[in-house]
This record gives structure tokens, sequence and C-alpha cells, in this order.
């Protein structure tokens, strides 16, 4: 038992004891479940003498989090004791993924999926925070709904949403990313063949990779018309710089010795760049992609905070706010959250098909 | 000693007896950015109206990101600015707003379409785009067009919406057939740009009998049961109304204190001058009651649109108003 741990269990174990002691002061019967949560919180003090499995601690926190949820609103006004009842199941949960990433530490690769746990704990922990004191301390909804209204608003709002998401993700974002990455691809070859390029033009795509790309979006509008086509556009410019930085600096991570040896089989300027100076900016490529993927996500969802059709993620997300419809907002939020994290995720599993000499990929095995 | 000591409590009762003394603090959150479409507040403020009412006003600018409704709903201010539309939707949305008073008896809402588009009634706005301000401004278009019964859903034989910027850009650079208009503000720009009634086909929310009840004065309503809060309140708004007739008798003074008000600088004397003498026209200072035939048909605009679900209980209250 590591001093953290001493140390949390020591905690959770008293302030049960304390919560649990004040829990008397309402009436039996109300929230019986979250009594008897405290109760056994107190009782985990036995672990000083009798060892507890850290699955034990699992178990109280998941007991914690599911009275907690259950006894939320029962009481009115929300006593005291049940804010202390909050804090021991998160120091249970705590305990658990502490004692957990110890016992996993050494097998950190082939758990068996056990070290997916861990962040599913820490997440799930956090939104049952962000429930319990929303409905607990009575928020207003206008300010900052609960998880579970999002919820239901996700599911309710399914038609706008997906309507939402078809218009930004997939008529503004694909194409943009797209034409953006693969003209900053070819860009970059032509840099890399001309020395004047090189001179002239990459400074100023320095330069322009560290400009707010996105204040272009009005002047794309007025170029554009205010369809997806101008979002398009802004994502187009906020992509290719990053591809064509990235691209000119891979182009290079070839060493002069490879090189020679291209020579040395009389390879031309495209058999080099095909079969070797490409792969081995593979990881550079890649890494801009995966920039670029989150880049485009901002950057159509922004863009459409000016002049738009009244369809889109952007448009929903800036005029939800004025109608009050914040559930919808927070809704929205999270479908871009996740449909950035699987494009995010879908361009690094390529990555890992391809460059899977890279050492980063192999986990340093020969 | 003694002396010091006499000092000590004299200091303890002027301490004490300061709070009797004091000026009761409210913060009025506007629901656009420091122009003349408030003038009446503004003036109230500058010229010492509130002062002399024994209130500490904080005058709060609003602008294209701030929501009054969730201002208040968060503690920001006390007493907001905003169209009833909004209100009541707020109110439905879990912000228990009042309407305390309403100085603005007509709208300055218009659609405006240049005639080159050939649009000359409502029968010929199907397929066409129509620029419309979102952010709650957007219920009046959305009431009128289900009155007429043209969708906007982008489905066809309805009008394409396009969520329009707050100056007259849309229409200049032919994005939208038609474009919304404050008559106090975008008008005047559209004027500027050379465009008037001979070259405008202008359709008026107020004259069509579209118009919804814009700028009224709302609180919480829970603030009510305080009757502290409420003489605050009457006292208020009692300043206000005198701000709005000395801006009305003033255009100049009050033009130049907007001016002079505005942080940002954004604000022009000549544009301000033009909005005084507009907002004028819809405001209406010796009345800060609410119009209830007026209230009645916003409200079943707003049923009838579904934007509210129920028939509003005690969205208004006339206990300031009448205690002016």
């Amino acid at each position: 038992m590591s001093q953290l741990q001493y140390f949390l269990a020591l905690v959770a174990g008293g302030l049960s004891a304390a919560a649990f002691a004040l829990s008397f002061a309402t009436p039996l019967e109300q929230g019986l479940l979250l009594k008897a949560f405290l109760g056994l919180g107190f009782l985990s003090l036995i672990r000083f003498y009798v060892p507890l499995g850290l699955w034990a601690d699992g178990a109280f926190a998941l007991l914690g989090a599911v009275a907690l949820l259950t006894s939320v609103g029962v009481f009115d006004p929300t006593p005291s004791f049940f804010w202390i009842a909050l804090v021991v199941a998160w120091l249970f949960a705590w305990l658990f993924v502490e004692r957990l990433s110890k016992t996993l530490a050494p097998r950190l690769s082939d758990n068996g999926g056990l070290g997916l746990l861990i962040p599913v704990v820490f997440g799930a922990a956090l939104l049952v925070i962000w429930e319990v004191v929303t409905r607990g301390a009575n928020i207003p909804p206008v300010l900052l709904p609960a998880p579970s209204m999002i919820a239901a608003q996700l599911v309710n709002s399914t038609p706008i949403l997906w309507a939402d998401f078809v218009q930004t993700f997939i008529k503004s974002v694909l194409p943009g990313y797209a034409i953006g990455c693969l003209s900053g691809l070819i860009v970059a070859i032509l840099v890399d063949r001309s020395p004047f390029l090189k001179a002239g033009l990459l400074p100023i795509g320095n330069f322009m990779s560290a400009l707010p790309i996105i204040g272009i979006a009005p002047i794309m509008v007025m170029w554009f018309g205010f369809d997806w086509q101008s979002k398009a556009a802004v994502v187009v410019a906020m992509t290719f710089f990053p591809m064509l930085v990235n691209t000119v600096a891979g182009l290079n991570a070839s060493s002069i010795i490879e090189r020679d040896l291209m020579r040395t089989y009389a390879a031309g300027y495209w058999q080099t760049l095909m079969k070797l100076r490409l792969p081995a900016a593979g990881p550079f490529i890649f890494n801009a992609l995966k920039i670029n993927s989150t880049l485009a996500l901002i950057g159509a969802i922004v863009a459409e905070f000016f002049g738009t059709p009244v369809v889109g993620m952007g448009f929903r997300i800036s005029t939800g706010v004025g109608r009050l419809a914040i559930d919808l907002v927070w809704a929205e939020i999270a479908v871009a959250a996740v449909a950035g994290s699987a494009f995010y995720g879908v361009i690094a599993l390529i990555e890992r098909g391809v460059t899977f000499w890279h050492p980063s990929v192999r986990g340093g095995r020969a | 000693m003694k002396k010091y000591i006499g000092g000590l409590l004299v200091s303890a009762l002027a301490l004490s007896a300061a709070p009797a003394f004091a000026a009761d603090a409210l913060t009025l959150q506007l629901k656009w950015v420091t122009q003349a479409q408030f003038a009446g507040y503004l003036v109230a403020e500058s010229k010492g109206f509130y002062d002399e009412e024994n209130l500490d006003v904080t005058i709060l600018p609003g602008g294209p990101n701030v929501a009054p409704e969730q201002v208040i709903a968060g503690g920001g201010a006390d007493i907001i600015v905003t169209w009833m539309a909004a209100g009541m939707a707020a109110r439905e949305s879990g912000v228990p707003l009042v309407n305390i008073a309403q100085p603005f008896k007509r709208s300055g809402l218009m659609m405006i379409c240049p005639v080159e588009n050939e649009i000359k009634t409502v029968k010929d706005f199907p397929g066409h785009t129509l620029g419309v301000w979102f952010f709650g401004n957007e219920y009046p278009f959305f009431a009128w067009m289900n009155k007429e019964g043209i969708a906007t859903d982008g489905s066809a034989g309805g009008v394409t919406v396009l969520q329009q910027s707050f100056d007259i850009q849309p229409m200049i650079q032919g994005q939208a057939d038609c474009i919304s208009v404050m008559t106090y503000n975008e008008y005047g720009q559209a004027l500027d740009a050379g465009y008037g009634p001979e070259n405008l086909t202008i359709f008026n929310y107020t004259e069509m009998g579209n118009d919804l009840l814009e700028d009224g004065l709302y609180v919480l309503e829970d603030s009510l049961k305080d009757a502290a809060k409420v003489d605050a309140y009457t006292r208020f708004v009692r300043a206000s109304m005198k701000g709005w007739a000395y801006a009305a008798e003033h255009p100049d003074e009050a033009a130049q204190i907007v001016v002079d008000m505005d942080d940002t600088g954004a604000a022009t004397l000549e544009h301000q001058l033009y909005m005084t003498g507009e907002v004028a026209k819809l405001v209406d200072p010796a009345d800060a009651k609410l119009d209830m035939a007026t209230y009645e048909r916003t409200v079943k605009a707003l049923l009838d649109q579904s934007i509210i679900k129920a028939e509003p209980e005690g969205a208004y209250t006339t206990v300031v108003t009448d205690g002016l």
C-alpha cells in the first residue's frame, strides 16, 4: 500500500463515518441506499486489519455512484452529508483506479482490456459528479444542463443533429480536408524540386500557418456564397499550410546515405521519391493529417458562426445559446467531440498500418 | 486619546448609518450594443435621473454573443431589455422572466427587397432567399411565414432562410433577395448605401399587423416578491421614461450622450441621431404600460408557431407600472 493509497483509504473511511453520523438528522427512510453506502464506507476502514481487494473499492465506487444518482433530489434542501458522500464516492473511484493502474503497470501492453477500465472509470466519475452537482445544487439548466438532459436531447433531436452533422462534416469538412491536404502535399513536392520555391514560398507558408485563418471566413462567404462551399474553402485554407510545412520537412527525413544508395542503383528522381523519400516522410505526413483532422472540424464549425443556411453544427451552437436551447448546444458539442475523435482515430489507425516500420509503431520491437 | 476614540465613534456611527443613505444598486443588461435604441436608459444615467430616484444603475452593453436571458439567469443583471418572443421562450426554458414595463409600443422590424428581385407581395417569396437574424430575433419572421403558410425548412415551394449578419452586406452582395432591417438601424445603412423607398419593396411588420413586442423590461419572478425590489424597479422605470421623454425632446443631445457612453467607439453621431429620431416613433415616453392587445397577439403568434407550448401564466405584471 503506497502512501497515496493509505491516505485515500483513510480519508474516504473517515469522511464516510462523519457523513454517516450526520445522516441520522434526516428521517431514516429518506435516501436509504445512500446511508447504506456511507455505512459500508465507514466499515471499509477494516482494511487496516484485513486487506481488501481493489475490486472491493471498485464496488464501493459503483455503489456510491448509484446511491447518489438515485437519491439526488430526495432531500430538500440538499444536506451537507450528501455532498460529503459525493466526495467519498469520488475518493473510492480514485483509490480503485490508483490500485488498478499500479497492478497493471508491469504489463501495460497486454492486459486484456483492463487498461481501458481506467479512463472509463475516470470519465464516468466526472459525468456522475456533473449530474449530481447540477441536480443537487439546483443549477438552472440554462447555465449548465445535467448530462441526463443532454442525453435526452441527443435522443429527441436526432434528425436535427443528423442534418447538422451532414451539413458540417460530410459537406464542409471532408471535401475541404481532402482538397487542403492533397494540394498541400503536391505543393510540398513542387517546393522540394525547386530551390526558388523553397526559398520563396516556404517562409510565406510558415508565416501563413501562424495567422488565424478563421478570420477569412467572412471573406469566403463573400466569394463562395453562404452555403457549405465557403466553409469548405475555410477548411482548405486551414489544412493546406500544416500539410505543406510538415511534408517539406518530411521529404528531408531520409538520410544522405540512403539517397546515395538509390543513386548507386541508378534510380531517378521520381523513383527515389516514391520508393524512399515519401515513405520516409510518412510519419510527418500523417502528423499533418492528424493535426488537420481536428483543425478542419474546428474551422468548419467556427466558419458557420458567420452567414450560414439555417443548418449546421456551428449555426446550431452559436444560435442555440440565443434561444436558450442550451441542452441542444451541448448535444451538438457531444456530436462534434465524437465525430472529431472518430476522425482522428481513423487517421491514426491508417497510420499504424502504413508506417508499420517506424519505431514508434513497432513499439521498439526489431 | 479621547479625541481618537471620539473620532472612532463618529466614523463607526457613520458606517453603521451608511446603508440607510446608500442608493439601491441595479444592473441593466441591454439587448444589443450601446446605441440610441436604448437612448432612454443612457440619457437617464447620464443626466442623473437615476440618481434623483436614489438608484445606482450599471448599464451593461450587449452584443451578437450576449443572450440577456442567460445573463439574468446567471445573476449578472437585475433587469434586462429583450424582445417578448425571446423572453417567453426563455420563460419556458426555465428562466422565469416577467415583463414589468414596455416602453416600445411598436416594432421597428422590416424586411426589404431590392425591386430588381421582382418581389412585390408576400406571394412572390417562394423560391427566394430571405435573410433573418437568429439568436432570439428569428421568432417574428417565422411567425409571419407561419401565418402566410410558407415553408421555411428548405422544401420545394418554400423560402430559403439565410442566417443574416447584423448589417446589410447580404443584400449588397446579392446573397439574399430580401434582408431583415430595423427601421432605426440597418434601414439607415441601406439609405446611406443608396437604397430607398423608390428602389426597395418594404414589408413593415407593424403595418402588416405581424409585429411582436420588442424592447421591454424583464426581471426574474422571484425578485417581485420583495417589496423593496419592486419599489426600486418602479423608480427605475419612472427615471427611464423620463430619459425617453428627454431623448425625444432633445435628439441632438441624446445622440451625443449615446456616442459618449459607447466604450467601443463604434457609434457615430450621425447614425445615432438618425436612430434617436426613428426610435422616438416607436416609444411612448408617457406610457410604460404593456398594451394587452399587442401582448395577446404576440402570445398567440408564439403559440401558433409552437415556439412556446403553453399559454404563459404570470409572464407580465402591472405592479411596477401601476406605481408610477
